[in-house]
């Protein structure tokens, strides 16, 4: 598929998803975010990729709604009144159901709806000048969805005063670093794409199914109380049993040699 | 800070509740006893948030403590001689309807606690409860529940659902024989920033006045979602939360914030409603 808006390309076993808007600091008009649904589907269907890393070209990773358009197009946020009430949204890895790791890799400034990419990937690095902080406060709107992602994901006071402070402050990488939001800080900031292949070369040779499997059951962990979320878990475990790769993991690991997995099934 | 002269809330026998340049203030003060809280404070802790947040002159509101302590609990000194006094507290805490924090009287307006000492035991709801935390370097904190025979549960359930865990549980293991100091708090994100004792004050309320440039109706719905998305698994607290953000469309600060911005000038907002109005 060819996009307007987005680049998406392939590395050996890694998709890249790349924001390409970098003059609006990759903000996202609606074009872009029906193109966001077609990548994820896309990379998610192709046998071929094992691991898919998602960044922002230019200055920035994403920096939220593209809010020009709101203000100018004469339909502004009414166009996604629908869509969010229903909440049916597309634009996310979670969103659209993609199993496989995903690692967002942020490039630049991150800021406002930028973290709704941020909240749902599994892994996140950043460059060592990455900027974090969320606006939508201070220009009238609520902070909702990607706050309560991340609320779920490390401490809460952090993610709740960058909410309140709004544009009048921002989280540096070694702080996001500090806080466990992000993994790993790559310095220079130029190495970071080299640094996110080689992290998600290193993801791709484990076994797709047990990954997909790990990825639906930790995920789905946050919809439950503790013992129901492990309960569901469970389901998760033992349908990997009676898999190939449960029996082709520890063959290859005692034959010294890469195991030989099954693709993921689409 | 620069700025006019705070306006006494007065009425208080416990506590310091003032205004000054848009923020509220609500000082514990019993500074005698490490601001435990007798009956009297929890009775005045409920009136003095009611009347923070109905206060229009009042955008964001800082929690703190006079004195070396900033929160140390119950008074086990009168749980000890004055079983009466405490029976309607008692009553509250079986049935869930405590009324000592802002989260605990539904406060919308944005809550920074800024912790000047040791916050002990039943201190730590009010750092569990508010939106943003700030501490002095001396700030120290320790759940000596279980030290004299009683159950942490209230405080330290709010803080496992905003901390790592394995810290708040090591704090309400180790009861008094353990402390976190305010620079572990911050690495751990329990809090956000540690300031000099001297400069507590000064810093709480430079953050409270960027916080309170912002739009008071869409702080007051995102506060709402965020706190309310612990209640629910993270599909539903989504779908939740996406009702909050529709319900702002259409508000007038939806479109003055954006048109403030392109226009280089401060946003003029609209106040929010208070209880009688919505």
């Amino acid at each position: 598929m060819s996009y307007e808006h987005l680049i998406v390309e392939r590395h050996g076993p890694v998709g890249w998803l790349i924001n390409n808007r970098p003059e609006q600091l990759n903000a996202m008009n609606s074009a872009m975010r029906d193109e966001f649904a077609d990548a994820w589907n896309e990379l998610n269907e192709d046998p071929d990729v094992r691991v898919i890393v998602h960044t922002g070209a230019g200055r920035a990773f994403q920096t939220g709604v593209d809010v020009t358009e709101i203000a100018t197009d004469g339909v502004g946020f009414e166009r996604y009144r629908q869509s969010v009430e229903d909440w049916d949204l597309h634009f996310t890895s979670w969103h659209q159901h993609v199993w496989k790791p995903v690692i967002t890799a942020v490039n630049g400034i991150c800021a406002g709806g930028g973290f709704h990419w941020v909240a749902d990937a599994d892994i996140v690095i950043a460059a060592s000048d990455a900027q974090f902080f969320d606006p939508h406060v201070s220009v009238g709107q609520v902070v909702a969805i990607e706050a309560i992602g991340l609320m779920r994901k490390m401490p809460a006071e952090a993610v709740m005063r960058m909410a309140f402070v709004g544009r009048h402050e921002r989280m540096s990488a070694q702080r996001a670093y500090e806080l466990g939001m992000i993994s790993q800080i790559v310095d220079p900031p130029e190495k970071l794409r080299d640094v996110a292949q080689e992290l998600a070369e290193t993801i791709a040779k484990n076994s797709p199914a047990a990954m997909a499997a790990t990825k639906r059951a930790l995920w789905g962990a946050l919809e439950h109380g503790l013992t129901d979320a492990c309960r569901e878990g469970a389901k998760e475990l033992v349908g990997m049993w009676g898999h190939p790769d449960q029996g082709e993991g520890p063959a290859a690991w005692a034959e010294k040699r890469p195991a030989n997995w099954q693709p993921l099934e689409p | 800070m620069e700025g006019r002269a705070a306006i006494v809330i007065g009425g208080y026998e416990t506590l310091d509740v003032h205004e000054r340049d848009g923020v509220g203030w609500l000082v514990f003060d019993r500074p005698e006893v490490g601001n435990a809280m007798d009956a009297t404070m929890l009775a005045e802790l409920e009136r003095a948030w009611a009347e923070l947040d109905a206060d229009p002159s009042v955008r964001v509101i800082v929690n703190t403590g006079n004195g070396d302590a900033f929160q140390t609990g119950l008074d086990v000194k009168q749980l000890a001689t004055d079983k009466d006094a405490l029976r309607e507290q008692s009553r509250r805490t079986r049935d869930a309807t405590l009324k000592l924090t802002a989260w605990h009287c539904g406060v919308r307006k944005p809550v920074i606690a800024a912790v000047n000492g040791v916050c002990a035991g039943g201190g730590l709801h009010f750092v569990a409860d508010a939106d943003i935390v700030i501490a002095s370097s001396t700030a120290t904190f320790t759940d000596p529940h279980v030290s004299i025979g009683q159950v942490s549960a209230y405080e330290t359930i709010g803080l496992v659902r905003k901390s790592p865990m394995e810290s708040i549980v090591r704090m309400a293991l180790t009861g008094r024989h353990e402390r976190i100091t305010a620079e572990r708090a911050r690495q751990l994100g329990i809090l956000s920033e540690v300031v000099e004792p001297e400069r507590l004050r000064d810093a709480a309320a430079e953050l409270a006045a960027k916080i309170a440039r912002n739009s008071p109706a869409a702080m007051a719905a995102t506060k709402a979602a965020l706190w309310g998305a612990l209640e629910s698994g993270l599909t539903d607290a989504c779908r939740a939360g996406s009702q909050h953000l529709v319900d702002m469309w259409g508000h007038p600060d939806q479109a003055e914030g954006p048109l403030a911005y392109t226009e280089k000038r401060e946003a003029d907002w609209v106040p929010l409603e208070t209880e009688s109005d919505a």
